[in-house]
């Protein structure tokens, strides 16, 4: 006999409905706000609905490997789609066995940098000895968690060398520290990320590591329209820091790589002549 | 970069010389912050004797330029002539304010010869036409077009000396503009011949 139940909708005729098929439901917990925390961008609750955040216009990035850690940065400033500098130095020089990149609003990055390059200073005449790395991301981290939701815009990168090593801190405005081994940050930073975890390896030797660090920011500035101009390249090594490349143009960078794979890099390579 | 007509971006320009006309556009197909393509067309060869660029949203400058070929197709069928220039420029105004209460989102720039004599129109996006001067510009690149082509141009120019100017103007311009540049074509009309230029720019 077939009980016409309501709850057994869909199921077919010939299903019987028993005693222990009544399923006890459980009151479950609200389900918690999902707190979606990007590199690029302030925190958002529950995904939020920004289509795109323009505040760290701009492509920078950094990885550790075996010879000690590699910067690459863009050169490009905008204000909204009106370029304003293609020649901006997106590295900060802190001290000879610190550096840190600048992401979001320059004046933020170059004032707090700064600051952070006079504590470290101070803190080495008073105690004899070098702030470490970790130390001098966690004061900054400080600073900026005491600005939190006053608007600065940041989303810098401190990488340098102590007694313990080479290391690479991630810092944002919104107090968020991160240790990691490769990071990239703004707007071009997906681009990045794409060409960087395709290649990366520990084991680079510095050669492999700069040109790394050089491809994926060219492929981050030809995407992204925030990021341009020349890339930048530094090395940090056990004895402090090395400038290795100080601008070279992403333009000849272009049509050197369309070139590398014999095409002319000029949007036809699919011999679609449109017109 | 909000507004619609920053959502695509993109630039073009037109300028008039000594019987012979020019028009450039840049060649990215952009969304917001990202470049999809590098190879967009913009400007359309509407009739042996007219061009027409568009710059704006990308799916309404498809859109109008399908019906503007529409158009003229229907007009050859029906009059069993060719449209002169003056005539398609006043088309293009018509067609954009049928649609006053919910536009296109584009800027067109309609240049031609009529009779050896060059045309070159613009209009705002529904359908306001201004035709008397020498050189025009369109797109989230225009403004910086125009600084330099107010320092380049001058009137009656042959149509090498033509592309060359116009090419150098898009170029400026569109590497002072985000959303617009990587590559560049450039449209020089005489009225024995049209010639196409790919420009090497910036591709970034």
């Amino acid at each position: 006999m077939i009980d016409f139940d309501p709850s057994s909708f869909g199921l077919a005729h010939t299903y019987q409905k028993e005693d222990k098929d009544e399923i006890n439901t459980l009151a479950l917990p609200s389900a918690p706000q999902v707190i979606y925390k990007t590199l690029n961008g302030p925190t958002q609750v529950n995904g939020g609905n920004k289509l795109n955040n323009f505040k760290h216009g701009t492509t920078t990035l950094g990885f550790v490997f075996k010879e000690g850690i590699l910067l690459a940065v863009d050169s490009r400033a905008s204000m909204g789609s009106f370029l304003s500098s293609e020649q901006v130095r997106k590295v900060i020089e802190i001290n000879e066995y610190l550096l840190g990149t600048m992401a979001g609003g320059a004046a933020d990055c170059q004032y707090w940098l700064a600051y952070l390059a006079n504590h470290c200073r101070t803190y080495e005449l008073k105690n004899g000895s070098k702030l470490s790395v970790a130390a001098a991301s966690k004061f900054l981290q400080g600073i900026l968690i005491g600005y939190r939701n006053s608007g600065l815009s940041m989303g810098c990168m401190i990488a340098g060398t102590d007694t313990t090593g080479q290391h690479l801190y991630y810092i944002d405005n919104d107090g968020m520290r991160l240790k990691g081994d490769i990071f990239s940050v703004g707007s071009g930073s997906t681009y990045a990320y794409g060409v960087l975890d395709n290649h990366y390896r520990y084991e680079m030797s510095l050669n492999e590591a700069v040109e790394l660090g050089i491809r994926a920011i060219y492929h981050a500035t030809h995407r992204d329209t925030a990021s341009g101009g020349v890339v930048r390249v530094y090395h940090i090594h056990q004895n402090g820091w090395t400038k290795v490349h100080d601008g070279i143009d992403v333009v000849d960078l272009h049509y050197q790589f369309a070139q590398q794979k014999g095409l002319v890099g000029d949007g036809d390579e699919a011999k679609q002549r449109l017109f | 970069m909000s507004g619609i007509f920053e959502y695509n971006g993109g630039s073009i320009v037109g300028m008039k010389g000594k019987n012979c006309i020019a028009m450039a556009c840049d060649r990215r197909f952009g969304q917001q912050m990202s470049t999809i393509t590098t190879n967009y067309q913009k400007v359309f060869k509407i009739q042996d004797n007219i061009l027409l660029a568009l710059s704006g949203l990308n799916t309404d400058i498809h859109t109008f330029y399908a019906l503007m070929e529409k158009e003229i197709n229907l007009y050859n069928l029906k009059e069993n002539r060719k449209m002169k220039p003056t005539t398609f420029a006043n088309l293009v105004a018509s067609a954009l304010y049928e649609r006053r209460f919910g536009p296109f989102f584009v800027t067109p720039i309609v240049a031609g010869l009529e009779n050896g004599k060059p045309i070159l129109a613009t209009y705002d996006s529904i359908g306001c036409k201004s035709d008397l001067d020498d050189f025009q510009v369109g797109g989230t690149g225009g403004n910086y077009i125009y600084g330099a082509c107010e320092a380049f141009f001058k009137p009656d120019m042959s149509p090498e000396e033509l592309e060359e100017v116009i090419g150098q103007s898009l170029v400026s311009g569109c590497d002072r503009d985000a959303l617009s540049g990587w590559g560049g074509v450039v449209y020089v009309l005489t009225e024995q011949k049209l010639t196409v230029k790919i420009l090497k720019t910036k591709q970034t």
